[in-house]
């Protein structure tokens, strides 16, 4: 792996504990006033947030002993779970999620834990880099024998390079995102790592008002055969 | 009396009010095997694992090992995955420290101590 990104895999080992205290004390907090409440919980959303972000680059290094196991995955339940997860923080941030299944309900062959993390990523993402007011869109859809989850945001307009690195469906290092200001390109650097693992198509589609990010992921032809078996 | 054994004083802090009882802390493992040795026995420990000196595990296998310490219940307060039964060494639950929240602590207080 490259030196550069072993560092701050190291570094996302050192930080899990600060920032596990930093959650800790902000629960230990009794309830404050009605007023001052949502501060209270900010500070433990946003420092869960990082430690997912932590969580998931420690898995990056992980990838490398193969220790995430594959198997039939529903992208419904796992999207379902992403969207009740990061539902308040569209509502929050006064910014619509638009989700729509346009998909038969098939299982993929992945691993829940890094599709979970794919997805969510893409969505933070789109959270972060749609305008304010505009919305940001969920659609599942199948493409011959694959699925694929696309997260539109209605933002700045991905660069070039950006997205020819994604085209080739590998980030090779976070990389930050000069027209989407405030951004490392980490959620997309694990997304890509975590769907190059599943063997998974990972990409990015430019518009003239935002970007589409999407995995597509091969339907599971165990599921499959016992499916048509039932059938 | 509760013990919380963690290298990390904040998060120990944290722990030793989250138990709403008596709760004295020690840094490490040491530390706490000679309390123990100088008479004072816990009702129930929370153990970090990664310590400085002997860890976490060294610390279960030195209570389990002595006939006044066996049976006292251990909850594990770690950032690690454990996926094996420890329940041998008087291990009653894990807690993962990025996701456990002050009531978890409590019930095992609830559950556990006196």
């Amino acid at each position: 792996m490259d030196v550069e990104v072993d560092g701050i895999l190291v570094a996302a080992h050192e930080l899990k504990a600060p920032l596990a205290v930093i959650r800790q004390l902000a629960l230990s907090f009794d309830e404050m006033n009605s007023r001052d409440e949502h501060i209270r919980s900010e500070m433990i959303s946003v420092s869960e947030r990082a430690i997912k972000q932590v969580n998931d680059l420690i898995k990056v290094k992980r990838l490398e002993s193969g220790l995430f196991e594959m198997e039939p995955v529903s992208v419904r339940a796992v999207c379902d779970d992403v969207t009740k997860e990061l539902n308040y923080l569209f509502d929050y941030n006064r910014k619509e999620l638009f989700i729509k299944y346009a998909n038969r309900s098939r299982l993929v062959t992945a691993n829940r834990e890094l599709l979970y993390s794919v997805i969510y990523n893409f969505l933070l993402n789109a959270m972060h880099y749609s305008s304010e007011g505009a919305r940001a869109e969920l659609v599942i859809k199948e493409v011959k024998n694959r699925v694929r989850v696309v997260v539109r945001d209605f933002g700045p307009a991905l660069p070039v390079d950006i997205w020819r690195e994604m085209k080739r469906g590998f980030i090779n290092k976070p990389t930050s995102i000069a027209m989407r200001p405030g951004s490392s390109g980490l959620g997309l650097f694990i997304a890509s790592r975590f769907s190059r693992y599943m063997h998974a198509n990972v990409g990015a589609v430019r518009h003239r008002d935002g970007t589409s990010f999407f995995v597509e992921l091969p339907v599971s032809k165990q599921a499959s055969l016992l499916n048509d078996f039932c059938n | 009396m509760i013990f919380v054994i963690d290298d990390d004083y904040i998060m120990a802090e944290c722990i030793a009010r989250a138990t709403r009882r008596d709760a004295e802390i020690f840094p490490n493992a040491i530390e706490a095997m000679n309390a123990i040795s100088d008479g004072k026995v816990p009702e129930m420990i929370f153990l970090d694992v990664l310590l400085d000196g002997p860890n976490g595990f060294t610390f279960l296998n030195e209570m389990v090992s002595y006939e006044d310490t066996a049976r006292i219940p251990i909850v594990i307060v770690s950032s690690l995955d454990f996926d094996k039964d420890l329940s041998s060494y008087g291990v009653v639950g894990v807690l993962k420290k990025e996701t456990m929240k002050p009531e978890d602590i409590y019930e095992y207080i609830e559950k556990y101590s006196d």
